[in-house]
């Protein structure tokens, strides 16, 4: 079992970055990517921000693997299906007695670009960035304790529901329930599964509550943190800059649309 | 430390009460063994003590509750954790997973009670040199055994230094080196002393040894209640869906087929074993 984490710690700049920093430096990257006109921004957004970024945090390797995993099913299906299926395009590609239209192409150009733009920010800040550091920054600058919560109990899902799911089929399949085999038979091995899934989720979720509960999670007042986060007079001006920077971004974008 | 007068709680939607008129006062620094069948409103009981009965669960509750001169019916939540401390049995429940690292994980509550850093580091490394956990401060909770997990659990409501320890089931889902290792933790704890310890478990041999004294529960009622060897070695535990320890059951064989005399106590303790076994009493 380990914690739903993408976190690889290289020790390298943006690792040091303050996660406040981190995180408008994404922002940026996501409204430069989605605000900006044309095909092509989210493709240069993430070429001349994302990818370098990615490579200055030294993880370029696990990036570049997860993003294509995403991406690169999504571009070939979206290419194919808008591609050939285009109604009343304009063909530029003829395979036989279907062809390829070029508004379908340029539009599962444009989607692609966007999910790559999208998960590529995401992405990155998972890598480069701990949770829990961006969730004490957070707090420190006065979000609320319920945001806290939920990104906490999201996190926890994935991991325990796994483990779980794992015991249960070991017991159903030491019950002598067939969990390999074709599709109808594994579907069929999923319903048993995930009556006692689900209801033991939910005692979990109340174990959990109680358990940080009993931990003063709720307490009000001022809290301290062991963690120590770094901060700077440059990396303060730099979010700001990076704020400026989404506002210019949508501004660019609204006055290069009309 | 702990008084309860004329408990009686139901959970909503629930018919019959979980407790039923408990009364139960523990002195400061005892550690009390609580046992009884399943259903028997052991875990209610914790929770009563720790305050999420009534107010996490609300229910309908009637009597009074004081831990450590508050009243808990009375009191919010937030301001009992911290005072009282809570362990369950699932480790896996209790880690926060907001914290990335043992040292981490075991200071969160003293973040939230707002506690200065450098104090923070001399508890935490304290709390983990007590639970034997001294040189793991830096791994991750999740690439620990059961037993070490919940070692580290442990840690985390020690660490907030509680004046009672509510500890329910805290062996029940760890494998015999796991429960082993909790066990001399709480030993540990115990011995260091001062600390009110409230603890529901099953497995007597443990209990014999080191409870002060030994509460049972049967259908939300407290049936029994004394020194661990009058208590464990009653009669009526079967009664109750409770095996006696070993000892017990070897020496009450015995007794029954006339290779030992009916007059003594029976043993509850391995110590105690010995001597019944081996002094024959000369007819
Ligand atoms: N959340 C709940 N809602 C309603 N009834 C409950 C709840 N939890 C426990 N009970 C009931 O209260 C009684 C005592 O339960 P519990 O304290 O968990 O017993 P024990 O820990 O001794 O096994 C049982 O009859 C149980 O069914
Ligand atoms: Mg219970």
């Amino acid at each position: 079992m380990s914690a739903f984490s993408l976190y690889v710690d290289r020790n390298s700049g943006l690792n040091r970055l303050n996660p406040l920093t981190m995180l408008a430096l994404i922002g940026f990257c996501l409204v430069a990517g989605l605000a900006l006109p044309g095909a092509w921004a989210p493709y240069a957004v993430f070429l001349l921000a994302i990818l370098p970024l990615a490579a200055g945090g030294r993880v370029l390797r696990p990036f570049l693997s997860a993003a294509l995993k995403i991406v690169l099913p999504f571009a070939v299906s979206v290419t194919l299906i808008q591609g050939l299926f285009w109604t009343g395009g304009t063909p530029i590609v003829h395979l036989g007695p279907l062809s390829l239209k070029r508004e379908g192409l340029i539009f599962a150009a444009q989607s692609t670009g966007r999910i790559l733009a999208v998960l590529g920010s995401f992405l990155l800040l998972a890598l480069t960035t701990r949770t829990d550091a961006l969730m004490i920054a957070l707090a420190q600058h006065g979000a609320p304790k319920s945001l806290t919560y939920i990104v906490l109990a999201t996190l926890q899902i994935a991991p325990r529901f796994q483990a779980k799911a794992n015991t249960i089929l070991d017991a159903q399949r030491a019950r002598g329930l067939e969990v390999e085999g074709g599709i109808g038979r594994r579907v069929r091995a999923l319903i048993p599964l995930t009556i006692p899934l689900v209801l033991g989720s939910i005692v979990d979720i109340e174990e959990r509550a109680i358990a940080l509960e009993a931990r003063a999670f709720s307490r009000s007042g001022p809290k301290t943190s062991l963690l120590v986060l770094r901060d700077s007079h440059m990396q303060r001006i730099g979010r700001w800059v990076l704020v400026g920077g989404m506002i210019a971004a949508v501004i660019l974008g609204i006055v290069l649309r009309r | 430390m702990i008084d309860i007068q004329g408990l009686t709680y139901t959970y909503p939607a629930s018919e019959t009460p979980a407790l039923n008129g408990i009364d139960l006062t523990v002195p400061e620094g005892q550690l009390c063994a609580v046992i009884g069948a399943n259903g028997a409103g052991k875990s209610t009981l914790c929770y009563a003590i720790a305050g999420f009965v009534p107010h996490f669960y609300n229910g309908t509750l009637t009597g009074r509750v004081t831990v450590a001169g508050r009243d808990v019916v009375a009191t919010p939540l937030a301001e009992l954790a911290g005072e009282i401390g809570l362990v369950f049995a699932n480790p896996f429940n209790q880690i926060t997973g907001a914290r990335f690292t043992v040292r981490e994980e075991v200071a969160f509550g003293l973040e939230n009670l707002g506690v200065p850093r450098d104090d923070m580091l001399a508890r935490v490394d304290a709390a983990l040199a007590l639970v034997g956990l001294a040189g793991l401060g830096d791994r991750s909770p999740y690439a620990l055994s059961g037993g070490q997990q919940q070692r580290v659990a442990l840690a985390s409501v020690i660490v907030m230094r509680p004046r009672v320890l509510v500890l329910d089931e805290p062996t029940s889902q760890l494998d015999p080196v796991g429960t082993r290792e909790v066990f001399e933790t709480l030993a540990g704890l115990a011995q260091a002393g001062g600390t009110t310890v409230v603890l529901v478990e099953h497995k007597p041999e443990w209990i014999a040894v080191h409870a002060d004294r030994v509460v049972v529960l049967s259908a939300g009622r407290v049936v029994l209640d004394g020194p661990p060897a009058e208590v464990l070695a009653a009669p009526e535990l079967s009664g109750y869906g409770l095996a006696p320890t070993r000892y017990t059951q070897a020496a009450r064989l015995a007794v029954g087929r006339g290779l030992a005399p009916g007059d003594r106590p029976l043993p509850v303790t391995l110590e105690q074993a010995a001597p019944f076994f081996t002094d024959r009493v000369s007819p």
